[in-house]
């Protein structure tokens, strides 16, 4: 399979039941300049599974509001609507995720989790829009897996026997890096800049067009949750650092332990939410 | 200091870090000795864990300190000659030696490396 081959699968991607129709109907009403977010709130809170979904990831340790947030419309005031537009978007992947790959899942929490700390230590806008960007980081992996299963377990086999990174594997197998994929598939769904970037630039933060510093924080909170060991991103070694993208974040050993210190008190929280989703699939089943 | 899950909180161990609500609200301060009916408190509040002193339970798939730090040099085998991740190697290790075992050990241990 070559590039062209696989990017004409990822179109296909759009039109399966992955993406909820009511992604589109949001949309629509985002344009609209008049509506406000208790309108946006009413339309979601129709769809009471999704609600629940939603709430549970807002009220999730990664993004670390103090008080629990109860309705939908608060959460687009507190979260803002691209975070809440992404998670609605990418919440039946995570749950396709969480069953199938645990430790991918946990990646991608762990990771989303480092990076709103490091968005919050360099007073970043928004910090929620970043810790959204490192949830959604490895999209293209989800993808592979989901709709590239044999290829995707060649590759993850392949790097685990040859001691290699698996996008090394991805490139030289497909044609294509899991950013790249990820990068046209959150672009096909009409994610903001502001995400896709990030998202397809997180192993060569310096080659992006844009958004350079939320593609290095992605950059390096990813290095860092692998570093914890926290999770399972596709191969066991710490990505390599690039030097220019750490030289607009980077931080001291005093600011950089008050990170791990915070990062590893998420860390843990974030196994009671992990904890709790596998205890939610017990009870269901 | 250790967090476990409330159904692993036995009467007599110590909290080292206060006990809050998935709302946020503090339940009992460190310090508080654990007993029948403040376990069953926080577990009728929804208190999920709780960080107590020492490390009064083995939970499974933990892992010793040794085997942490040996696993953690191995992940950064491909890196090992970039100065800026090896010092970020260096202070994970670090935060765990002082988390598990206290800062002074983590001075003792410096110690015998340098003489």
């Amino acid at each position: 399979m070559n590039k062209e081959e696989i990017r004409q699968r990822l179109k296909d991607v759009q039109s399966l039941p992955t993406l909820p129709p009511i992604v589109s109907k949001l949309n629509q009403m985002v344009s609209d300049e008049d509506v406000t977010a208790v309108k946006l709130g009413r339309i979601i809170e129709k769809d009471q599974v999704l609600t629940s979904k939603l709430l549970k990831m807002v009220n999730s340790s990664f993004f670390g509001f103090p008080q629990r947030i109860s309705t939908v419309s608060n959460a687009i005031v507190l979260l803002g609507f691209n975070v809440i537009k992404t998670l609605i978007v990418t919440s039946s992947i995570f749950e396709v995720m969480q069953s199938s790959d645990i430790g991918l899942f946990e990646h991608s929490l762990g990771c989303a989790t480092a990076a709103g700390i490091v968005a919050k230590k360099l007073g970043i806008k928004n910090p929620e829009e970043v810790s959204t960007a490192g949830l959604i980081h490895d999209l293209g992996k989800i993808v592979l897996r989901a709709e590239l299963p044999e290829e995707y377990e060649q590759v993850v086999e392949t790097a685990r026997e040859q001691d290699r990174y698996m996008r090394e594997v991805e490139k030289e197998a497909l044609g294509i890096g899991h950013g790249e994929i990820g990068g046209i598939l959150a672009r096909q769904w009409n994610l903001p800049e502001r995400l896709v970037y990030p998202i397809e630039y997180h192993h060569n933060p310096e080659a992006s067009p844009d958004y350079k510093e939320i593609s290095a924080i992605i950059h390096f909170s990813d290095i860092l949750i692998r570093a914890l060991g926290f999770g399972f991103g596709g191969d066991k070694w710490v990505p390599p650092l690039d030097h220019n993208a750490w030289n607009r974040i980077k931080f001291g050993k005093k600011d950089m332990t008050h990170i791990l210190e915070e990062v590893d008190e998420k860390l843990a929280e974030l196994q009671d939410f992990t904890l709790d989703i596998h205890k939610d699939e017990g009870t269901e089943s | 200091m250790q967090r476990i899950p409330i159904k692993l909180a036995k009467p007599g161990m110590i909290l080292a870090k206060e006990a809050i609500t998935p709302e946020g609200q503090v339940l009992c301060g460190a310090g508080t000795e654990l007993s029948q009916e403040v376990i069953a408190r926080l577990i009728k509040q929804e208190v999920l864990t709780v960080t107590v002193e020492g490390h009064p339970v083995q939970l499974p798939g933990e892992k010793g300190l040794t085997e942490k730090l040996k696993e953690l040099d191995h992940r950064f085998v491909k890196v090992k000659n970039d100065p800026v991740l090896r010092a970020l190697k260096t202070l994970i290790a670090e935060f765990w030696v002082v988390q598990e075992k206290g800062e002074d050990f983590l001075q003792k241990l410096k110690k015998t490396k340098t003489r």
